[in-house]
């Protein structure tokens, strides 16, 4: 039975929901992109809110029983408010506080304490104001620069919508060369010294791909789809077409092609209509004009 | 001054060696671990028990160490060209490192940033709050008090004092005084304005407005006192500060 579904011979290990990059729009997406999810949503961000556990066995502290470590991370929640700041990889922890061993628990959120600063990008040659934590600012120190701070770090450790915007457009202004700082070319060259480095692990697609959200995405195939395919609509090919053709055969009214051409697009397809309809008229003795229930009446 | 920096920045090299991860939020463990799971499968379903936590520490609450960074050029009140200077991180961050004066120590920028032999020679400040200095004196008026009774003949030293009594200490060298000779008492003096420059370190002048006040040991002979007398406009003693007090006070107004 199982040759006969879709999944094939798969089947056999029980059925496997496809995924966002499995069905309808998703499934075109180009590798570039999922190379970016990869690294935005399936790689293990850096330990933030808890402090990581080396060793891979531990002594329980009361029975001295060996057991092994299985870290399950806290779940994390990623506001809205978080895309449209660069919060360094922090995040909102929604849980409980026991407060006293005789009362019940109370639910409690731990939100990082947010400030609105100002980075300065070197390649872009600007200045933002954006909403950061302490730590975002820490990170930037410690990476000598926001540039460093965006290009040195993974997606899932910047966590922030906003940051892989401007990481992407950091990336494609390097790719041409810092046209931010055309004004100042010794400085330019140092800028592209000291960050081209960075563009060695992304191919220009994988650039033009990074930093989308899957919406974003989604919208980026479709208008490249639509680009590809211009619908034409048969109406217009056939017409001219035939005029094309009226031509060849030496035909007066169908015109001349010169000062048609001069013509704007909407006089043009008058133009074309009435040529077509002086056409009909003129051969008054042609059955098809009596039939044809637009054509001009005969006076 | 920078030799005081390079002693704290030696100090602080040994700090820095021990630097902890950068961890400036909530930091949290489980009240309740989990139960064990089988390995290569999927952890259990959490409880609510599972989600209560408990704070371990709250790293915003803690005291930043200092930055470092290379200055660009010098700064008023904290350094020259190609210093090190070692300061709290938000002051280093809005006031050094966005306006583009000062760099991240790396020891590239170090030596990008060094001051080369031609600019030693040229020397433009002699210290990091000598401008600071210039300021504070350029914006205030001196209440010189001579005697009433007794002739005198203004000297530096009465400068001094008084520059004394306003909370500067300076020395008699670097104070001068117009070349015209200012005699008294002559109560046509009294609450006349004048200028004398003050050199700071043998290289920066600051020009010091300085107001005559007459005084008298016996108090009924003293004059009747004006409220805050110095925030009033004051006639010019000399001819030739005439001209330098009108340009000035288009200027800035004297306080």
């Amino acid at each position: 039975m199982a040759h006969a579904t879709p999944q094939g011979v798969k089947l056999l290990n029980g059925f496997k929901r496809p995924n966002r990059f499995e069905k309808g729009l998703g499934a075109q997406l180009p590798d570039a992109y999922k190379k970016f999810w990869r690294e935005w949503k399936l790689t293990k961000p850096a330990a933030v809110h808890y402090i990581p556990k080396e060793s891979e066995w531990e002594r329980d502290e009361v029975t001295n029983a060996i057991k092994p470590v299985q870290s399950v991370p806290f779940p994390l929640i990623d506001t809205p408010e978080s895309h449209q700041g660069i919060w360094g990889g922090e995040a909102v922890i929604k849980g409980f506080q026991k407060r006293q061993p005789t009362k019940r628990r109370v639910p409690h959120f731990w939100v990082p304490t947010l400030r609105r600063s100002v980075v300065h990008s070197q390649v872009l040659n600007e200045y933002v104001s954006v909403v950061v934590t302490e730590r975002t600012l820490e990170q930037i120190h410690e990476c000598h620069g926001f540039d460093h701070y965006l290009l040195k770090n993974l997606a899932c450790d910047l966590r922030s919508a906003l940051a892989l915007k401007m990481k992407r457009k950091i990336l494609k202004s390097l790719q041409l060369g810092c046209p931010a700082l055309s004004a100042e070319p010794n400085h330019q060259n140092e800028v592209l010294k000291e960050y081209t480095p960075y563009l060695a692990s992304y191919t220009s697609e994988e650039i033009d791909w990074y930093g989308h959200t899957y919406l974003e995405a989604i919208r980026k195939l479709q208008n490249q789809l639509r680009a590809a395919e211009k619908v034409l609509p048969h109406k217009v090919e056939f017409r001219s077409k035939l005029i094309e053709r009226l031509r060849e055969a030496g035909i007066s009214e169908a015109g001349k092609k010169d000062p048609r051409d001069s013509i704007s697009h909407s006089d043009h397809k008058d133009a074309d209509i009435d040529a077509l309809t002086k056409l009909e008229s003129s051969a008054s003795s042609s059955w098809l004009s009596k039939i044809n229930p637009f054509g001009k009446k005969e006076t | 001054m920078i030799n005081i920096c390079k002693t704290q920045l030696n100090l602080l090299k040994s700090a820095n060696s021990v630097q902890q991860q950068v961890r400036t939020t909530f930091v949290l463990k489980r009240k309740y671990e989990p139960l064990l799971h089988k390995t290569n499968e999927k952890p259990r379903r959490l409880r609510a028990k599972h989600f209560i936590y408990e704070l371990v520490e709250d790293t915003q609450v803690k005291k930043r160490p200092n930055m470092e960074v290379v200055l660009k050029t010098f700064v008023e009140g904290v350094g020259d060209k190609g210093d090190v200077v070692s300061m709290k991180p938000h002051f280093v961050y809005n006031k050094l490192l966005l306006p583009g004066l000062a760099t991240y120590k790396t020891p590239e920028n170090i030596v990008k940033y060094s001051k080369t032999e031609a600019e030693k020679s040229t020397v433009q400040h002699s210290s990091a709050y000598a401008q600071r200095t210039v300021t504070m004196l350029e914006s205030i008026v001196l209440a010189v008090i001579m005697n009433k009774d007794e002739p005198w003949v203004l000297e530096p030293w009465h400068i001094k004092a008084s520059l004394r009594k306003a909370g500067f200490h300076c020395k008699e060298e670097c104070i001068t005084l117009p070349k015209e000779s200012i005699e008294g008492p002559d109560l046509l003096k009294e609450n006349k304005e004048f200028n004398c420059t003050i050199t700071i370190n043998k290289l920066e002048q600051a020009t010091l407005k300085c107001r005559i006040h007459h005084w008298s040991t016996d108090p009924s002979e003293r004059l009747p006192y004006v409220l805050e007398h110095w925030k009033l406009p004051a006639e010019p003693l000399l001819d030739r500060s005439q001209m330098e007090v009108s340009t000035t006070d288009g200027q800035q107004p004297i306080i």
